[in-house]
């Protein structure tokens, strides 16, 4: 007789636990010593950032800001287009709120941001990121909800983001990623990213971001999130 | 300690174990497991306030251990069985072990050994695996069932002795 015909996938399963049960583990490391390693782990994103904004610095004292630095800002008033809306603010910063559902052409946003003086780098379908992140995104850039690295759409507004262009650091874009997802969390959304690059420095992936949190190498307050067109992540 | 601390504190203790069990049946080895855990956690701490409100925290880790060995991990393409060099010997994991099964686990392909850890360690349903590896269900299903079916094949000759005792 075989009766293994008769095991049920749940009777598969727990056998496999057992096994996997069975093995011995270590102990859990103190908890202390696991934020301490998490702290330290910030520290060294920290000084990498500090090290390239020295590098920054060092660029601006020999005069090359003209090569590095930003534009100043020549827009003024809104650009409509389908899939966005880019609107200039009195005191110099541009107000971006992305249309979901739309089409977006990132050769006519990064021509627009241009126009606002806003160094940006815009891509579909992926995103360049630099690592180390630089440091000072959340000088340049704040969301609309505010608050979180992830933001989501609440009460029907979408989201948007305002940029100030001064506030950039010398050497660096903004760098917008926009995906449709197809699958993963938040299927049928469209995210978008937003982070700063180093221009001497970045690579650009088809990979979306974690839509609950941001590249690689960025820390919380590195970058923003945004997710169009959808209800947001459950219990949000 | 912060409320904070305090909060993330709980969820360490009562979340090693089943978040270690979880990597080591994906990875393959503890050693290994142990030290990307440890990373996840770290990691979960600088992001807590983050991970605190994710719908399913200690699947954050998980996943976060996995991708910390990613390039690791996708030298050897995520579908393939682990290789031999790769794998801890069950005989060197103590007694009591059945090492039949435990070899068979490490021999299913990688994102079968996924869907039955998180099925498994974290109790996470069909639909959540899906989000948390960003698949679509259907394939949870799929992954979910060659693997059972494989590791119900390996059960047999164990079950056929029982049957005629």
């Amino acid at each position: 007789m075989n009766v293994h015909d008769e095991m049920s996938d749940n009777e598969v399963l727990r056998a496999a636990s057992g096994s996997l049960s069975a093995m011995p583990m270590a102990s859990p490391p103190d908890v202390e010593a696991i934020m301490a390693r998490g702290r330290a782990r910030r520290r060294r994103r920290l000084s990498a950032v500090a090290g390239l904004s020295v590098a920054a610095g060092t660029a601006l004292a020999l005069g090359l800001t003209g090569v590095l630095g930003s534009a100043p800002p020549g827009g003024q008033g809104t650009i409509r287009t389908a899939a966005f809306t880019l609107a200039s603010n009195a005191n110099g910063t541009a107000t971006l709120t992305i249309s979901p559902g739309e089409l977006l052409d990132p050769a006519a946003l990064q021509s627009d941001l241009a126009q606002y003086g806003i160094p940006a780098k815009v891509t579909t379908g992926s995103i360049c990121t630099s690592d180390p992140a630089p440091a000072g995104f959340s000088q340049v850039v704040s969301s609309y909800p505010a608050g979180e690295s992830t933001a989501t759409p609440q009460n029907g507004v979408q989201p948007a983001i305002t940029i100030d262009p001064s506030a950039m650091p010398a050497g660096t874009e903004l760098s917008v990623g926009d995906f449709q997802l197809s699958s993963g969390e938040y299927p049928g959304q469209q995210q978008a990213d937003f982070v700063l690059i180093d221009t001497s420095s970045y690579t650009c992936s088809s990979t979306p971001p974690d839509p609950n949190g941001l590249p690689d190498g960025y820390g919380p307050s590195d970058g923003i999130g945004l997710l169009y067109g959808g209800p947001g992540p459950a219990g949000s | 300690m912060s409320n904070q601390q305090t909060e993330f504190a709980d969820f360490f203790r009562a979340s090693w174990e089943p978040c270690l069990r979880a990597v080591v049946a994906v990875v393959g080895s503890p050693q290994l497991a142990e030290d990307q855990v440890a990373e996840a956690f770290a990691r979960a701490w600088v992001s807590w306030r983050k991970v605190r409100r994710h719908p399913a925290p200690r699947a954050w880790v998980v996943r976060t251990a996995l991708n910390t060995g990613a390039s690791w991990w996708r030298r050897r393409c995520r579908d393939l069985p682990l290789a031999d060099h790769d794998l801890t010997a069950p005989g060197d994991l103590g007694g009591g072990l059945d090492a039949t099964l435990l070899t068979a686990i490490w021999r299913l392909p990688g994102r079968q050994r996924e869907v039955i850890a998180l099925r498994i360690f974290l109790d996470l349903d069909t639909a959540t695996i899906a989000r948390q590896l960003g698949i679509e269900a259907g394939t949870v299903r799929m992954h979910l069932s060659r693997g059972v079916a494989a590791l119900r094949h390996e059960l047999t000759p164990t079950t056929n002795m029982e049957a005629g005792q």
